[in-house]
């Protein structure tokens, strides 16, 4: 009895009693069941924004209006949207998951592209983003942030996760992630990966962008993960022509003391 | 000598370093074990990583494998920080220095569990986050809910792990708890229960548990290898708190003179806000920016006032300027004193909103126009000039109060309360001149009347929405009912002299009393379903009802005939109006496009009854009158591109007509102008459309809209006018409201905001267009007005430095008027208006403030030319710490020419009229704001601003 608690986390099933009277299979089991689920499948994430925290992280712009604007909105800058991620150690794919937010269930509003692929393989990327009003397509290596890896422990989904942040020079974010120890994949939402777990939530700036895991259905996929052959019509760039332009305008609304996010992905 | 050897010396040294360091491999391989117990149980698929000592980057990681054993093969030979991590075990740490050979074994390393419970319930249960920073665990106290004014033993007792007995000792991990600290210092001595009985829960944020050498190691500096379980309280960072306020003094010769302060306090859940003005510089209340900071989080409402309709359950917030009786409102006419004020609080804690606030204002008016009114006739035409001199007062008070709770993510309660209570005095004074249309014009009769009139109201409006959301996306249901009364009284001195000229002299005079009052009350309920049928399309059902009753009485008698009743004057009605809609419609929605047809069935239902006064027979039988109609509705909603939106809506509109249209009795205060209502008269009818386009760069903030709306009218409420010339009485107009046939209103406008120059160089473009297509019978001889209106308008912001903010604009409107019935009578009224604007920063923290405004209106057939340049400029300049204080100098129309004109023409008459109001006047302000003036030279003056 005395590891119960590794086993019946990490196995996270059912069968955890069966299982700590029967140490030996419970490792085989384990070592199976592990390998067998981290493999691949799909996680929903629910992205919340909040734009009065968005402002509030952005030293550029005046105390005084973030306070203003804290203060008008404070409880009320809040939406949200959910986005899907398929995954597997050789890739992952993030885009806009089909279903609609409750409230805004009857109403379809005009989405832009976007996706992030990650090849983990052949290490290589491709995004489609919008900035500044422009669609980008991004091809090149992968590119992941440089994480420090933290000691926190706490459980997204289900699954129990370890702490690490990046400090993003160019956006000027700093996000918190939690990934999860037993989900072996370099995967996350957003453009975050390089962790030795699969990424379950960012928190941007202190809760300026949240996203978060809510459902993760662990199965084998199939055309999910093929990067998708897609007609949108923008930009060619590599990754540093695409980091050109966000740092190119983030220093032009920095210059104009006005926020730089309604025109980028956060 | 010396320096030669040493120098060799450290040659030799350096090339010993040099040769012993490429010993030392450049590249290594670094295996171990994990084990989660000392008899060697491996860690399977533990998770290995190679951290940089420096500041914890990640370098590269792997898995153990079944046996426990990792390895990391052809690293670069340098020190490296390894950490473990393995559910349910504590993260290993170990300092890994340069190796000195090619191999580094680090044997059997081996984890520390972390205690089941921590794991099962704060971390899975909970969901709370376990802190380790080394040996310290630490619990986020916000996490763990106890009830308000529990202490901190409370909270203890409900952390996984840490038992609390009896008497308050504490064990954390199955070890006695021997020191507690606060924020890392001893509280109140050495008893551990001093602390967790005294302090409240609500101030602890985390509570930290690990184990420290004892106090007589400390006290000794020698480590006896005891170690002591203590616990570290760490308290909340205080609520976010924070208050800010301002005060504005201003005076200047003349006696003219302006105040205005607000204080506001704020932590993360609440908001109270004090604000007061005064002043007599034609200010009847306060601008946007301080109002929106007095009502902060209740400034924009949601859309709840519970009329469901064919849009389903309206979402969105928005401002309503009618719950904004603080606003400055003046319509740049005549000469005001104004003062008010009020207190808001609002609470938000995001389950539940809360809203209540008090305000009051008032205003003395002191008006002086001069009016001249063109009316044609089939054959003919008239005019009269009116000269208007008025005193008045108005005073309101006001309570609102709004209540929202969220019962959860499906369930919410709105419950609004609006309580007013109203006070006006007008007291005025009218000459009236009509001539005929002969040229040379001559005289007919000229009209004096006096008029005094105190009016008092109450108002209280109350209503109640629950909404739920069923699981199903997009199945929802809702209802809603409100109550409304209105309860007002006025009393009238009413005197009229008519000096008839032609053709014979005469005089008239009418003197009379009236005593009004007017009771009224409205309930009113709706409800709402809404069905998803598949994925794409959507179902609402919505049914509106309402019932109003309303009695009115006005009691006309003459002063001068012993008080006796004028019974052509005098009535008491009773009225009641209910109204049924039952209505259905059908959304089909797919990205970027949303589509919407329904048809609905209502019926109105009118029913009256009119006497001399209350207790009098009735004069006329009841009148009663049902309308029903089928209304159709279509909308379609348009997002081609992202930020593209274009929106078309279809509407028929049925107005039920004003219940005193209804009465057939003559209601006037000016014996030239009566008019009688008409019991026959149906509904206002009318097929409308609306176009909506809008584009938005997301990147440039540059927009363009256009907007588009007609209505067709099947049948239009119109006062049709029997002009007559009276022996007895001069030129009286007679009008009476009746139902005609056609008629169109078109109206429609487009802008555009374009930035030339990045943050330097933008330009507003502008236009509207409109066309009103309206007939009347004058004299029975139906006249068809076509009233077109066209405007232009351009503005350019230029910001060449950051010191100084240039604007242009300039503005045209052209307004023909065309009557069928006499066309040599049509109009042209043309408006002009350009004005320039300056702000800058000539010295540090000193801002010149100056603007220009020219504008000219002009109508040729009344000959009538009026030119008004405005010239504003003020000096202000910032002192003090942070900026706090504000002096400024203004001088407002320096040339002294400003007055108020109103051109406008409707039906068969057109009017120009000038006002003297507020013109020249100087003032010396002193600010002070507890948050510091903006230091900038588009920030706004916080001084004395109507420019």
């Amino acid at each position: 009895m005395r590891n119960y608690t590794s086993k019946h986390l990490a196995i996270r099933s059912m069968h955890s009693a069966r299982l700590s009277v029967l140490p030996f299979f419970a490792l085989l089991l384990r070592s199976i069941a592990v390998f067998a689920q981290a493999a691949e499948g799909e996680v929903r994430y629910t992205v919340v924004h909040d734009w009065v925290k968005k402002l509030a992280a952005l030293e550029y712009v005046s105390a005084r209006e973030r306070e203003h604007a804290a203060y008008m909105w404070g409880n009320r800058s809040e939406w949200r949207e959910h986005m899907r991620l398929f995954f597997s150690p050789r890739c992952s794919k993030y885009e806009e998951a089909q279903e609609k937010d409750v409230e805004q269930a009857a109403y379809a509003w005009r989405k832009d592209p976007l996706l992030f692929y990650r090849d983990f393989e052949r290490q290589r990327m491709f995004d489609i983003v919008k900035a500044e009003g422009r669609l980008y397509l991004i091809e090149d290596s992968l590119y992941c942030p440089q994480w420090k890896v933290l000691n926190d422990i706490k459980e997204v989904a289900g699954y129990v996760c370890m702490n690490a942040v990046w400090e993003d020079s160019l956006k000027g974010h700093r996000v918190e992630v939690w990934f999860a120890l037993d989900l072996p994949v370099p995967a996350g939402p957003e453009d975050l990966c390089g962790l030795p777990g699969l990424i379950l939530e960012a928190n941007y700036n202190n809760g300026a962008m949240v996203v978060t895991a809510d459902q993760i259905d662990v199965r084998p996929l199939k055309a999910e993960l093929e990067l998708p052959k897609t007609k949108v019509k923008g930009r060619k760039v590599s990754l540093r022509e695409y980091r050109e332009v966000v740092h190119k305008y983030i220093t032009e609304q920095k210059k104009a003391e006005k926020p730089w996010f309604w025109g980028l992905r956060y | 000598m010396k320096k030669q050897v040493l120098l060799s010396l450290g040659f030799i040294g350096c090339l010993l370093i040099d040769h012993l360091s490429a010993q030392a491999p450049s590249r290594i391989t670094l295996r171990g074990t994990i084990a989660i117990d000392t008899f060697g149980e491996p860690a399977a698929l533990a998770t290995v990583m190679l951290l940089n000592p420096a500041d914890s980057t990640l370098i590269t990681f792997t898995r153990s494998d079944e046996r426990g054993v990792f390895a990391f093969k052809n690293l670069r030979n340098t020190a490296y920080f390894l950490k473990i991590s393995y559910v349910g075990y504590l993260p290993y740490q170990q300092y890994l220095p340069p190796a000195e050979s090619e191999t580094v074994d680090l044997g059997r390393l081996v984890l520390k569990p972390i205690q089941r419970e921590l794991m099962e319930v704060v971390v899975r249960t909970a969901k709370a986050p376990l802190f380790i920073r080394g040996d310290t665990i630490e619990y986020d106290a916000t996490m763990f809910k106890v009830p308000p004014g529990s202490t901190v033993e409370d909270l203890l007792r409900r952390l996984p792990g840490i038992e609390v007995d009896e008497a308050g000792n504490i064990k954390a991990q199955g070890r006695d708890v021997r020191r507690i600290y606060v924020d890392g210092k001893t509280f109140f001595g050495s008893d551990p229960k001093l602390a967790t009985k005294n302090l409240e829960a609500e101030i602890v944020s985390k509570v930290q548990v690990f184990d420290e050498k004892s106090e007589i190691a400390q006290l000794l500096g020698i480590d006896d290898g005891k170690k002591e379980r203590v616990m570290n309280l760490e308290l909340k960072e205080e609520f976010k708190k924070g208050a800010f306020g301002k005060g504005t003094l201003a005076g200047g010769p003349n006696e003219r003179w302006a105040g205005r302060t607000s204080y506001n306090r704020f932590d993360n859940r609440h908001q109270f806000s004090l604000i007061g003005y005064g002043n007599n510089i034609n200010e009847t209340g306060v601008n946007w920016q301080d109002y929106s900071e007095f009502r902060g989080q209740g400034t924009f409402q949601a859309i709840d006032n519970g009329d469901f309709g064919f849009g389903g359950m309206p979402t969105g917030i928005y401002f309503s300027s009618s719950e904004a009786e603080l606003l400055n409102t003046f319509d740049g006419r005549g000469f005001t004193r104004n003062a008010g004020g009020g207190l808001n609080y609002n609470f938000d804690n995001k389950k539940t909103k809360a809203n209540a606030s008090y305000t009051y204002n008032q205003t003395f008016l002191d008006l002086d126009e001069f009016t001249q009114r063109d009316n044609f006739l089939n054959t003919g035409a008239f005019n009269n000039t009116d000269t208007l001199k008025r005193h008045s007062f108005r005073g309101n008070h006001r309570i609102q109060t709004r209540f929202e709770h969220n019962f959860d993510s499906l369930n919410t309660l709105i419950i609004r309360g609006d309580f007013s209570l109203n006070r006006s005095d007008d007291d005025e004074q009218r000459h009236q001149r009509f001539f005929d249309g002969d040229v040379p014009a001559r005289t007919i009769n000229r009209i004096s009347a006096d008029n005094d009139a105190d009016q008092r109201s109450r108002k209280l409006a109350t209503s109640a929405i629950f909404r739920h959301r069923f699981k199903k996306p997009g199945r929802a249901f809702a209802l809603s009912a409100s109550y409304s009364q209105q309860f007002s009284e006025q009393r009238e001195r009413f005197f009229s002299q008519n000096q008839l000229l032609l053709p014979v002299e005469r005089l008239e005079r009418l003197q009379t009393r009236n005593l009004s009052d007017a009771d009224e009350w409205q309930f009113k309920s709706s409800a709402l379903y809404a069905e998803p049928i598949g994925e794409r399309w959507f179902w609402h059902t919505f049914v509106n009802a309402r019932y109003s009753e309303n009695a009115a009485n006005r009691q006309v008698r003459a002063p001068d005939q012993n008080d006796t009743r004028i019974d052509s004057l005098s009535v008491f009605y009773t009225f009641a109006e209910q109204y049924y809609r039952l209505g259905s419609s059908v959304r089909y929605v797919v990205e970027g496009f949303n589509i919407t047809v329904g048809l609905a069935g209502q019926q109105l239902t009118l029913n009256g009854r009119f006497a001399r006064d209350r207790n009098l027979p009735l004069l006329a039988p009841p009148i009663r009158r049902s309308f029903t109609d089928l209304i159709p509705y279509a909308s379609i909603n348009l997002e081609p591109i992202k930020n593209l939106n274009l929106d078309l809506e279809y509407m028929y509109r049925v107005s039920a007509p004003m219940f005193t249209a209804l009465q057939p009795i003559p209601i006037f205060t000016n014996p030239a102008f009566q008019s009688t209502g008409n019991p026959k008269l149906g509904p206002e009818r009318a097929h409308n459309v609306g176009l909506n386009a809008f584009y938005w760069d997301e990147a440039s903030f540059a927009s363009v809209g256009f907007y588009f709306k007609v209505d067709w009218f099947d049948s239009q409420v119109v006062y049709n006018q029997r002009v007559e010339r009276s022996d007895s009485l001069g030129i009286v107009t007679l009008s009476r409201p009746e139902n005609v046939a056609g008629g169109q209103a078109m109206w429609s406008y487009w802008w555009s905001n374009v930035s030339i120059v990045k943050n330097r160089l933008s330009v507003s473009l502008g236009g509207n267009f409109g066309r009103r297509l309206s007939p009347a019978f004058i004299n029975d001889v139906r006249n068809e007005t076509d009233d077109r209106s066209w405007g232009l308008d351009a503005s350019l912001n230029f910001t060449p430095n950051p010191k100084l903010f240039l604007s242009a604009n300039g503005n045209v409107n052209f307004n023909n008027i065309a009557y069928s019935i006499q066309s040599d009578l049509n109009q042209r009224i043309r408006n002009f208006s350009a004005g320039a604007s300056a702000k800058w920063e000539f010295v540090s923290k000193t801002f010149f403030e100056g603007n220009f405004n020219y504008r000219f209106f002009r109508n040729e057939a009344f000959d009538f030319r009026q030119q008004v340049p405005i010239v504003n400029a003020s000096i202000r300049r910032l002192v003090g710490p942070k900026n706090r204080i504000e002096v400024r100098l203004a001088a407002f129309d320096l040339l002294n020419r400003r007055i108020a004109v109103n051109q406008y023409g409707m039906q068969n008459f057109i009017t120009t009229s000038t006002a003297p109001t507020l013109a020249q006047y100087f003032m010396l302000s002193i600010s002070y704001n507890f948050r510091g003036h903006v230091a900038k030279a588009e920030g706004d003056p916080e001084g004395i601003i109507i420019f």
